[in-house]
């Protein structure tokens, strides 16, 4: 199974930035205690909270908000942090389209039918570029995507 | 005297670690050299990728392309209608979103009308009066059937537009339907004569997807 993922940034730095400050006042309370009060020895404890921040930051990120689609040529599965919240067979899906989001960012939407009921993968949280992806999801599915319209009635002159 | 002392051969120990230095700081360069050459050649590669007009006109409107005018949010590919394949079919709306003020501004102010846009790639066949005017057709039907406001249609064509394609879409007036025809080939675009057309020029950038390498990186 090929894995689509990506590191989302801004996420991980949400999550981990009071960490950060919060790992920054302990170790400022410590050195204090220990009557550490300047030099370049303070700034360098000090800048030992951006990793214990960004450890547990990630932590919370991975078990939370990190994005994984695993696929094949049979089926795919959606995963975020911990929790598989999407599986499903790419046959059992006639129509593909790429749907923006609130910011603008393309999604894979999957209908079961025209216009019917569908599914969305999240891939502009991962590495998938989303013109290439889509094409790639459309050679799989299967489907009749012809939409029939009803012919115009033209009055007689 | 300083001179003759320059010239004195040097201290092994010394020629020695100036050798090893020297050696380090080749295979550094040898390093920095594979890595830019790398990084050159994948550069390169990206850009050799032939990215198509149709390709790159919806990597247009997928960055928000059209936002100035409707807010385009769902993309199809190879969307069939009765017998016509369009290469894009998008759908979306008159009223933007935004952050705060232009999501009030457009909640406020905006109405909200459904639009579409329809994109035909007609390759290598040649583009007829009669096929134009059954796409028009086509794209009519669907308007009505969804009750769009408005839509667009954009034919493209790997030949050169004929005078009578021309002359078909330059008169165009309906005001529901914005119509374009561009030739990949010649890169002439012709638009209809009404606000709806002249936007997909304006607006659509029409004219930097036909030039896809020179404007568009993947």
């Amino acid at each position: 199974m090929e894995k689509l993922a990506k590191i989302q940034l801004t996420v991980l730095a949400s999550y981990s930035m009071p960490f950060v400050l919060l790992s920054a006042l302990l170790i400022n309370t410590l050195l204090v205690n220990n009557h550490v009060t300047g030099g370049s020895l303070k700034i360098l404890l000090l800048g030992g909270a951006f990793p214990l921040g960004f450890l547990a930051g990630r932590l919370i990120y991975v078990k939370r908000s990190h994005v994984e689609i695993l696929f094949d040529d049979i089926s795919f599965s959606v995963i975020k942090g911990s929790k598989e919240t999407e599986t499903g067979s790419w046959r059992s899906f006639r129509l593909v389209s790429l749907v923006l989001d609130q910011f603008g960012k393309p999604n894979l939407r999957l209908y079961r039918a025209v216009e019917g009921e569908y599914v969305d993968l999240p891939i502009s949280k991962t590495n998938a570029d989303p013109q290439r992806f889509r094409d790639h999801v459309q050679s799989l599915i299967s489907g009749v995507r012809i939409r029939k319209t009803t012919p115009q009635v033209v009055e007689a002159a | 005297m300083r001179l003759v002392r320059g010239l004195c051969p040097p201290d092994p120990r010394i020629s020695n670690l100036l050798t090893r230095y020297v050696l380090e700081l080749a295979s550094v360069d040898k390093a920095i050299v594979l890595i830019l050459s790398r990084a050159f050649e994948m550069q390169s590669r990206s850009l050799s990728e032939q990215i198509s007009p149709v390709d790159a006109f919806e990597l247009n409107l997928l960055r928000g392309g059209s936002r100035l005018i409707a807010d385009l949010t769902e993309f199809f590919r190879d969307y069939k209608v009765d017998d016509t394949t369009f290469a894009i079919y998008a759908k979306g709306n008159t009223r933007n979103k935004g952050l705060f003020l232009s999501r009030f501004f457009a909640w406020t102010v905006l109405p909200n009308y459904p639009v579409s846009l329809f994109c035909i790639n007609e390759g290598k066949t040649l583009l007829s009066t009669e096929s134009l005017r059954k796409r028009i057709e086509t794209v009519t039907r669907v308007t009505d059937a969804d009750e769009l406001q408005w839509a667009w249609l954009v034919v493209l064509s790997d030949r050169a537009l004929s005078p009578q394609i021309v002359s078909l879409v330059s008169r165009y007036d309906r005001k529901e339907l914005g119509l374009a025809a561009a030739s990949t080939s010649s890169k002439q675009i012709v638009l209809s004569n009404n606000q709806v057309g002249r936007s997909i020029g304006k607006q659509l950038k029409l004219r930097k997807a036909l030039e896809p390498n020179k404007h568009w990186r993947n």
